[in-house]
């Protein structure tokens, strides 16, 4: 078997591994993402389960009772767990273990992984809110990812969402 | 004769304490400052950085609180332009002191160990910025529970602070 049999082998199998992994992170930034929003969101109770998604300039959650927009120009951060770890650092990480929802690194050691979004957003009378969702891990960053796409400022921007806010600060550039 | 006179002389005393005890309650009663609204500003944790979820957590819970037993009639956001027009309202500036970062887990399995428990420095001004009242209080969760009971548990008391304290009746 020549070097080049070899690496073209490799990189077939990286492929066909990585593949099926790509087509599921892609499935979930198309649709609606299952969420549980705990608190903080207008019109809907406490701890109450649904889907969440961002179609049409909005921030939409839907539950078997009840749902509720929030306008993504008035989003003024959208911080994920993963975010917040970055944000608190390694100088005081012990911090982090006091985040809610078992989001720091001790307690989500034993407790169920999940990923938490916060959303920060003013009302009409200029009100502060913040909203907090949990949902299953790598979706909070899709949708943070959206959200800044359509126009939500955050403060905090991953590696991810500072490529979607690039592209869609490059798009603009090109509209205009 | 004298078993009856001891009796009787203990129902009396009894009495008497039990009597005085309301009026002396009265009189130790702080006087309650008028307020018809309260503006909850967002949580500052500038000295101590806190994850962006557990400071919304705090204020949700907070807000929440103070609508339902804080005793104002109005309770404003942070930010809300309708606040400016309220008469006697006080302002609620609140930014994290110090925590102590405890385990669920150890909650758990000792029910004793891993209290997680947040200190935060209330301070109620009225509209111009005149201070009117400043407490430290502490959030704790010491036996069941995620941290989430830690910032519900501050929201209730700091709640029970504004109404001992704030008075919305003329």
């Amino acid at each position: 078997m020549t070097l080049r049999t070899r690496t073209m082998t490799t990189a077939a199998v990286v492929v066909l591994v990585c593949l099926p992994a790509a087509v599921a992170k892609a499935r979930l930034t198309s649709g609606p993402v299952r969420a549980n929003a705990l608190m903080g969101l207008t019109g809907i109770k406490q701890n109450t389960k649904g889907t969440l998604s961002v179609e049409h300039g909005n921030l939409h959650f839907a539950s078997a009772k009840a749902s509720a927009d929030v306008k993504t120009t008035a989003i003024k951060d959208v911080v994920t767990g993963e975010d917040s770890e970055i944000a608190v650092g390694d100088k005081v990480h012990m911090i982090s273990m006091a985040a809610p929802y078992g989001g720091g690194r001790f307690l989500s050691l034993f407790r169920k992984k999940i990923d938490t979004l916060t959303v920060e957003y003013r009302d009409a009378d200029g009100g502060f809110h913040g909203a907090i969702f949990t949902m299953p891990v790598g979706a909070a960053d899709m949708i943070k990812r959206e959200l800044v796409a359509e126009g939500a400022h955050s403060g905090t921007i991953g590696p991810n969402t500072a490529a979607a806010r690039s592209n869609n600060y490059q798009g603009k550039g090109q509209t205009q | 004769m004298t078993r009856l006179l001891s009796t009787s002389t203990c129902l009396v005393v009894a009495l008497l304490a039990l009597t005085s005890r309301p009026l002396l309650a009265r009189e130790h009663e702080p006087t309650r400052i008028r307020a018809s609204a309260i503006q909850v500003e967002m949580i500052q944790s500038d000295e101590i950085k806190l994850p962006a979820e557990f400071r919304v957590a705090l204020y949700e819970n907070l807000v929440r609180q103070l609508e339902k037993q804080g005793g104002f009639q109005h309770v404003y956001r942070d930010g809300d332009r309708d606040a400016k027009s309220a008469p006697d309202l006080v302002v609620l500036y609140s930014s994290v002191r110090g925590f102590n970062a405890g385990s669920e887990r150890a909650r758990q399995v000792t029910t004793v160990f891993g209290a997680t428990s947040i200190t935060i420095h209330c301070r109620f001004t009225n509209a111009d910025g005149k201070l009117l009242l400043e407490r430290d209080v502490k959030g704790k969760v010491r036996l069941f529970g995620g941290n989430l009971k830690a910032t519900y548990d501050f929201a209730k008391k700091a709640a029970h602070v504004a109404r001992q304290n704030f008075s919305s009746a003329t």
